[in-house]
């Protein structure tokens, strides 16, 4: 279910009308899904869905309360409506209550396209037969998933805020995995834009990692010289942003906290050739121009040149500490440099090139201690060459001194995320010292 | 001509209703499900299925002394499945009318053609027997007939509560959900189905400002099916008593010196390595293949089935769908599967047994019939195989936790879930917890802190030498297991004794491990 932008406002307008509260928010989001899924080079699941769903905040005396619902007859909107009204009413007072956004001017940013927001599975099963091919071509087996989303979202309020975007999605990510079973190879991307996913080369990539005969050798655990690939980039500065909360910082539970209190800003914490930044314009990697609580996104740099630069912060902790209120970002841009690479594997005497990763998790919150494992193509380099396939291993490694001690970075390249998460990024190759592998992994 | 159809009951109507009882309107779903399965099989369907329903959900959270959210949302919709010269074909809706059944059935046709060029092997099915049958979790109280002001009073009290015993912050939430299902398909079968749970969840932080540290301590009391007399009597405020104070007490522990060290591990911590290396390494689609993508393969084949020394003769892993309370407990799965089916073991005293299946799986290892593993989130999602409740069994002889310590010169004993990963394979892992204490010379000692044990899933179950019996026995779980693409989240619990393992590799987190 889709819906325009005058149809969006129009069934706001006649909620917040009919509202009995001092204030009221509406967000209306939905779409359409297509989904698709193959394994040995054969389809298994698929899916499309449709649908929209429509949440009210009544605000009464200092309380919000929130209905939502995926039907959009006016019996059931008012009957939401009336049942936020009644949950507000329940709830005791928020001490930290701020009241509805009005006007807001929102950046433009480009996520929608006609091709890709058009897209069905018979247009996916294509994409998705292309990796089937080349995994044919190669001797190898192919498992994947295409994607394609069509989504809107509007957001309106009492106090005058209405705000539409609406975003085309596509992705294909592909597995590649040897006849013998026992060797692994992973490539996949996400656009905005039909034309620039590149399904060819996600298949000939993955297939190529995977097509080793040979046995994977077995590392010791201990520090690498590690070249990680962009998605892998990603996924680790992800959870360096996702820590970037400004009432942790405050509290003292975050990376981000000074011992004996306060927060960690303008400070340098990273090598200065790490760089992220949120910009809705950026057609890299374009954040959505409408924030949490509808707060604008901004472009800005959260992390500049290894300086922290900027926290994300709710509207209600903002008015606490009088500070600007700055929304989470699910999509950024890690900035990249000169090399390729090529000339990063050249460079390294012993280490290990490392495809993507899984299954992070916090192990120190404080000291932004993660673990995780390598996964599909993880390959030892000896002497400035690719020499084998290298067993996947367990990493245990403090973020901020992995990029506090960047050797170089790559060309800064959009980075795979499933469709109809949303979220968009861009990453470079990057070049560590003292990678710090943990334990083996009998895993491809 | 075309059925007509009346309203749905709003949500407030049925949760004023109370009791958990089937309460959507079945005319109008059964209209709707013939509808579909009609147009299927006119459209050339061989089989297909249909779920309907709504799922109801209410989330709070508070902080300190806020109540940051309170949100109930009413979600409904159906999702047509149809297998059409042998490819499947799925369209899910957010919408319970006529007109959007009937699109559904084109497009869930038109999805199945879509496959063909991609389809070198037809899709096979087994012909489950076709029931008709109506099954109501029993809950006492309906949680949904609760007030919105009782439950942000509960937490905000949990935060109170825990910040006068040591924690300098506190944050709580309360995830409720019923999910209503009409399962239909084409050999007949008609499944009327409700189920519910409640999640009260929360964690006390502790900081030391001077020292730059900070210790958490999450909430020990698990998510059930039930209703909200399992949320008063869980004794939450209890709970954050004692959570605030080890929160305090975590930041003065004593760090680990890491090495090898007997563990013995508390069901509130064992249930989730019980999930992570057993649950999900014996789900039949990863063992094929299917999630190579995302969730990952398995380090088990096929022909290791009846042959794989998984663990010690103390290791018994049974499966489930009737323990009372327990998150995965319902009469019939998705694909329409009773109950019954999926009582098995998955390992007997050491052995490898059984894989967990769902539809058109068994024939790929000379099975039958699939044993009732198939869930889909959300009417709209397509059922795919996940987890039954999945236990390991206690031991037949009598034995204490005590008893399970008195066997130890040197080791540890880990009580809650903390930080956890594992490998795509399900082999290496590593988990943290909650809680860590001492064991020296067979006495429960001093608390510890930065603990992780790292292990893989063979040697660990292996080294198992010591298990809890019947008295000991306690079910935890999780609402949120992810798997599959698109990501879908399903309900599911553990139960344990508490479990001795020796010579279990600990780090020392402090020190990068």
């Amino acid at each position: 279910m889709f819906l325009a932008s005058d149809d969006a406002k129009s069934i706001a307008e006649k909620i917040i009308a009919r509202s009995g509260a001092d204030a009221c928010v509406v967000k209306i989001d939905g779409g359409e899904d297509n989904s698709l899924r193959f394994a040995r080079g054969g389809a298994t699941t698929n899916v499309t869905t449709s649908g929209a769903s429509l949440r009210i905040s009544s605000h009464i005396g200092g309380r919000i309360g929130s209905a939502t619902s995926d039907s959009f007859d006016d019996a059931a909107l008012d009957a939401a409506r009336a049942r936020s009204e009644e949950i507000a009413r329940m709830l005791p007072v928020d001490p930290e209550y701020v009241a509805p956004l009005g006007p807001q001017a929102y950046d433009a940013s480009a996520r929608y396209d006609e091709d890709a927001s058009s897209f069905r599975l018979d247009a996916l099963a294509a994409k998705a037969a292309l990796a089937i091919e080349a995994a044919a071509a190669k001797g190898v087996d192919a498992f994947g998933c295409a994607g394609s989303a069509r989504r809107f979202s509007a957001l309106a309020t009492s106090n005058g805020l209405f705000a539409y975007e609406r975003s085309s999605e596509l992705d294909l990510s592909t597995t590649a995995r040897n006849k013998a079973d026992a060797w692994s190879g992973w490539a996949g991307a996400h656009e905005f834009f039909a034309a620039r996913l590149d399904a060819e080369s996600i298949a000939r990539r993955a297939c190529a990692k995977a097509a080793h005969d040979q046995e994977p050798v077995d590392l010791e655990p201990g520090d690498y010289t590690v070249v990680l690939e962009p998605v892998a980039v990603t996924e680790l500065a992800s959870w360096v942003m996702s820590a970037m909360d400004a009432r942790a910082a405050d509290e003292g539970r975050s990376f981000y906290s000074h011992p004996g209190g306060g927060t960690v800003i303008s400070e340098k914490l990273f090598d200065e050739k790490l760089t992220i930044r949120v910009d809705p314009a950026d057609p890299l990697a374009p954040e959505g121009g409408i924030g949490w609580e509808g707060v604008p996104h901004r472009a800005r740099a959260f992390i500049d040149k290894g300086v922290v630069n900027a926290f994300y912060r709710s509207r209600s902790w903002a008015q606490k500490t009088d500070a600007e209120a700055i929304p989470f970002a699910r999509n950024f841009i890690v900035e990249g440099g000169d090399a390729s690479l090529d000339d990063m594997i050249r460079s390294v005497k012993r280490g290990v090139l490392v495809t993507r990763i899984w299954y992070e998790n916090m192990v120190e919150r404080k000291s932004l201690l993660l673990t995780g494992l390598t996964r599909d193509g993880n390959f030892l380099i000896e002497n400035g060459r690719v020499t084998a396939p290298a067993r996947n291993m367990r990493f245990n490694q403090r973020l901020g001194e992995l990029f506090g001690n960047i050797a170089a970075l790559g060309k800064t390249v959009r980075t795979w995320r499933a469709a109809g998460s949303g979220g968009a990024a861009a990453a470079p190759p990057m070049l560590a010292e003292r990678f710090h592998f943990s334990s083996k992994s009998s895993g491809i | 001509m075309a059925p007509t159809f009346a309203p749905v009951r709003d949500a407030p109507e049925r949760a004023a209703a109370g009791d958990g009882r089937f309460a959507l309107d079945r005319a109008l779903l059964g209209g709707l499900a013939d509808l579909a399965l009609d147009g299927a099989r006119r459209g050339g369907a061989t089989y297909a299925d249909i779920r309907l329903g709504e799922t109801l959900q209410q989330y709070a959270q508070a902080k300190d002394d806020r109540l940051e959210h309170f949100d109930e949302r009413s979600s409904r919709g159906f999702g047509l499945r149809v297998l059409l010269g042998g490819s499947w074909g799925f369209y899910g809706s957010r919408r319970l009318d006529a007109a959007s059944v009937r699109e559904g059935v084109e497009r869930a046709l038109e999805n199945a053609r879509a496959m063909r060029p991609i389809q070198p092997r037809p899709i096979e099915l087994e012909q489950l027997p076709a029931y008709e049958a109506e099954w109501i979790m029993p809950i006492g109280v309906d949680p949904f007939a609760v007030s919105s002001r009782e439950k942000s009073d509960l937490l905000l009290s949990i935060c109170a509560t825990a910040r006068d015993n040591g924690a300098d912050f506190c944050s709580a939430s309360l995830s409720i959900a019923r999910e209503e299902r009409l399962f239909a398909n084409s050999l007949g079968a008609r499944i009327h189905q409700t189920r519910t749970r409640v999640y009260p969840s929360f964690t006390a932080t502790a900081i030391d400002r001077d020292a730059g540290r900070m210790a958490s301590r999450e909430s020990l009391i698990p998510g059930r099916g039930a209703g909200w007399d399992y949320i008063t009597g869980a004794g939450l405020l209890a709970e954050a008593a004692r959570a605030g104070t080890e929160a305090r007490a975590k930041l003065a522990a004593k760090p680990v010196v890491a090495g090898d060290y007997d563990l013995v591990i508390d069901p509130t911590n064992l249930w989730l390595t019980i999930h992570e290396t057993v649950g999900h390494s014996t789900e039949l689609d990863r063992v094929l293949g299917w999630e190579a993508n995302f969730a990952g393969t398995s380090f088990i084949k096929p022909a290791m089935l009846d042959h794989l020394r998984f663990g010690s003769e103390l290791m018994t892993i049974f499966a489930d769908r009737s323990q009372p309370g327990a998150l995965a407990t319902i009469g019939y799965d998705d694909d329409g599967a009773p109950a019954g089916s999926a009582e098995f073991k998955i390992v007997d005293k050491g052995v490898l047994k059984n894989f967990q299946m769902a539809l058109g799986q068994a024939h790929y290892i000379g099975l039958s019939a699939s044993n009732g593993c198939a869930y889909a989130d959300s009417p709209t999602s397509f059922p795919i195989q996940r987890m039954p409740n999945i236990s390991l069994a206690p031991n037949p002889k009598k034995c204490s936790l005590e008893e399970l310590v008195s066997g130890i010169d040197k080791g540890v004993y880990v009580v809650g879930a903390g930080s956890w990963s594992i490998d795509q394979q399900r082999d290496n892992f590593q988990f943290g917890g909650q809680l860590f204490f001492e064991i020296k010379n067979a006495q429960l000692g001093e608390m510890l802190r930065d603990v992780a044990y790292q292990s893989r899933t063979i040697p660990f179950w292996n080294s198992l030498d010591g298990l809890g019996d019947a008295n000991t026995y306690q079910l935890d779980g999780t609402f949120t297991c992810g798997k599959a693409e698109p990501v879908q989240l399903a309900p599911v619990s553990h139960g344990s004794p508490p479990a001795r393992f020796r010579k279990v590799r600990v780090l020392d987190t402090s020190s990068g491990a």
